[in-house]
């Protein structure tokens, strides 16, 4: 394999689990709220998928666990932030604590049990494409999936009525409220879809991905995301390409080091959160302009 | 914004009769916190541990021995520079995600100091030394965060929140090489000299960290409350716009409150630094930001009531590792209970802000 090819299939390996939770964050983030509970959400996906996995035997129950439990951690934010009033970040943080406690208490039985994973699943024909096959169609069924979703949640954001009420509660909730909406329960779902998005990212990590469960496995890619979405100006499609330079600047160190070329392990490392912070200064304005105008609020008067 | 402006009006409109305010909001705590208590003890159950058991044995352990208490005041005395290091910021209307960062850059800047003086000075100019290299570079690792927020509108919340993860790289870069004690070992620093570690309480094991925490409290409150600083500092935050048209420079006060937040998590992580670990190595420090930040919001913003959240926190802590001792649960698993309590008193008693949200 061509360093091409293993950089970029690897990018989209490793970027997918991002992609995922930061496509959800983009629906609740149009909808006016941040969840930076997001990693949270990731980690019981990731256990919940495997436990499920585990104890049935097929990881598509799994999956369906992982969307499951992402779904209702982040039902606890939509609760406390949109009923309750409580402040995003705090709500978020301890979401993560959350998860962390949680994860640990009922992820200790399942650390080294063998799992039947998602395995990788050749697409006929188009995997033998040159270049484009080893990088996009020789992947696992989940990874396909996201295929799917990207294009279907930007046409629902952008292309349908629930889209449209979704946006409308991110940027002038007061005229839903007028017209006999309630902002509150639309955001309330919004947040919720994000947190099954991020359920599946989990789910994808522990039985597609790493094929095992650890503790704190998602280790920062829930932050990532949020940050991701941002750097994609809360767009569907830029979210996709985001990931996958994320997952591909994960993928070159591990692809490199292959190779016999020594580079700081560390010093990759530390690329995905160096380009987001410099994406942020260079576009900086721009992509607060772009902000949904609910979410700007909150970002300006954070506390 | 609207809730600070509004707040006092509708307290006037509504406020029920002086005693039952109080009384109200010690019944919801009350209830948050029992309701997060019996949440837990399902949790426990659901594990086969006897959660009453394992609770009373937690909490005897915790308070019942010298060393459990002294252990809580040592572990407190960060968490309280990490919430102060939320709370000033929080005054100006920013949020310092980034303590976890901040913290592991202070502690790294304290390190650095003894590596490059350690040989030829000690003792007390040495600690000294290194107090202010940590706050400096916990300033400096805000300050990262508010240029960007200065010159690009990066918001800070996520800017700090990702400076946290360059800061870990920096940690484990430093500890995997330059700083690396032998190369065959556990990557960790070279131990602190004894006349470099902070010096304990007379008759106990406490360092005197907490005396600084407890200092740097009262400064903080004074600072805050009493001074033309911290005036403007809460008018900039509160109403940006009234400020700038009373001729405030606004983007220096967000700045300074950011930038001296930046060096309180950095003399967390000195003192946890020189007064508990010693060397720097993977995993230093990790969730005391966090933790600090959640502390912060359990005292809502306030010093004095951060030595109470600090406190809690930090026996939760403590008896976690009895839980683990006694009833074979997993110490992480204590999260859920800091979580829950958290979550309690956000759901309880946040109500007041409902309109603001």
């Amino acid at each position: 394999m061509s360093l091409l090819e293993d950089v970029m299939g690897g990018g989209v390996r490793g970027g997918t689990s991002i992609m995922y939770a930061a496509l959800g964050e983009t629906i609740g983030e149009r909808a006016g709220v941040i969840n930076l509970g997001t990693e949270g959400s990731m980690l019981v996906g990731a256990l919940g998928a495997y436990a499920i996995a585990v104890e049935t035997g097929d990881p598509w129950w799994g999956v369906v666990a992982g969307a499951v439990a992402g779904g209702m951690l982040s039902g606890l934010h939509a609760y406390l932030v949109v009923r309750r009033g409580a402040s995003q970040f705090a709500s978020g943080l301890s979401l993560l604590f959350l998860a962390l406690g949680l994860t640990s208490l009922f992820g200790a039985a399942y650390v080294g049990q063998p799992v039947v994973a998602l395995g990788r699943w050749d697409v006929p024909v188009l995997s033998d494409l040159p270049v484009l096959g080893p990088i996009l169609f020789r992947h696992d069924p989940l990874i396909y999936l996201s295929y799917a979703l990207v294009p279907l949640t930007w046409w629902v954001l952008f292309r349908t009525r629930i889209g449209l009420l979704v946006r409308t509660a991110g940027e002038r909730s007061d005229s839903l409220e007028v017209n006999g909406y309630s902002a509150a329960r639309i955001r309330a779902g919004a947040v919720v879809v994000g947190g099954m998005f991020a359920g599946l990212g989990g789910a994808h990590l522990s039985i597609a991905y790493a094929n095992a469960w650890f503790e704190n496995m998602v280790s920062g890619r829930g932050f990532i995301a949020v940050a991701l979405v941002i750097f994609a100006v809360w767009s569907p499609l830029r979210v996709m390409g985001g990931a996958y330079l994320f997952g591909m600047a994960i993928a070159l160190g591990p692809a490199l080091q292959a190779r016999g070329s020594e580079l700081n392990q560390f010093a990759l490392d530390v690329i995905p959160f160096l380009l987001t912070l410099i994406v942020l200064a260079v576009l900086g304005r721009r992509t607060l302009s772009a902000a949904p105008a609910e979410l700007k609020r909150v970002f300006e008067n954070s506390t | 914004m609207t809730a600070t402006m509004a707040a006092p009006e509708s307290d006037l409109a509504t406020a029920p009769p002086r005693w039952r305010g109080p009384l109200l909001v010690v019944s919801r705590w009350v209830l948050a916190l029992a309701g997060a208590l019996v949440i837990f003890s399902a949790l426990l159950l659901a594990k086969g541990a006897n959660p009453v058991d394992a609770m009373l044995a937690m909490v005897s352990s915790t308070f019942t021995q010298q060393r459990s208490v002294e252990q809580i005041f040592i572990q407190m005395s960060p968490l309280v520079l990490g919430a102060l290091a939320v709370a000033v910021p929080a005054r100006a209307g920013l949020t310092n995600v980034g303590g976890e960062g901040q913290i592991i850059i202070g502690a790294v800047a304290a390190c650095g100091t003894f590596l490059l003086l350690g040989e030829s000075i000690g003792g007390p100019v040495l600690v000294l030394l290194m107090l202010v290299a940590s706050a400096l570079a916990g300033a400096a690792w805000a300050g990262l965060a508010a240029g960007l927020r200065l010159l690009a509108g990066v918001n800070e919340a996520i800017s700090t929140l990702l400076l946290n993860f360059v800061a870990l790289d920096v940690l484990l870069f430093l500890i995997y090489q330059p700083w690396r004690e032998s190369p065959t070992g556990q990557p960790t620093t070279l131990e602190l000299a004894d006349s470099a570690k902070l010096p304990v309480l007379a008759g106990t094991s406490v360092h005197v960290g907490i005396v600084l925490a407890v200092v740097l409290v009262v400064v903080v409150h004074l600072v805050l409350n009493h001074t033309r600083w911290g005036f403007r500092v809460s008018v900039a935050g509160g109403n940006s716009e009234a400020a700038r048209r009373s001729g405030m420079k606004v983007p220096i006060l967000l700045c300074s409150a950011l930038l001296i937040g930046g060096a309180l998590a950095g003399l967390a992580g000195m003192i946890h630094f020189a007064g508990v670990e010693y060397k720097l190595r993977p995993g230093f420090g990790s969730q005391l930001g966090y933790t600090s930040f959640l502390a912060c919001w359990l005292a809502r913003h306030r010093p004095f009531p951060i030595l109470l959240a600090a406190f809690t926190f930090a026996a939760l802590s403590v008896g976690s590792d009895s839980l683990q001792l006694d009833s074979g649960v997993p110490a992480a698993s204590i999260n859920v209970l800091t979580a829950l309590i958290l979550l309690a008193v956000l759901g309880f008693t946040a109500s007041r802000k409902k309109a603001s949200a």
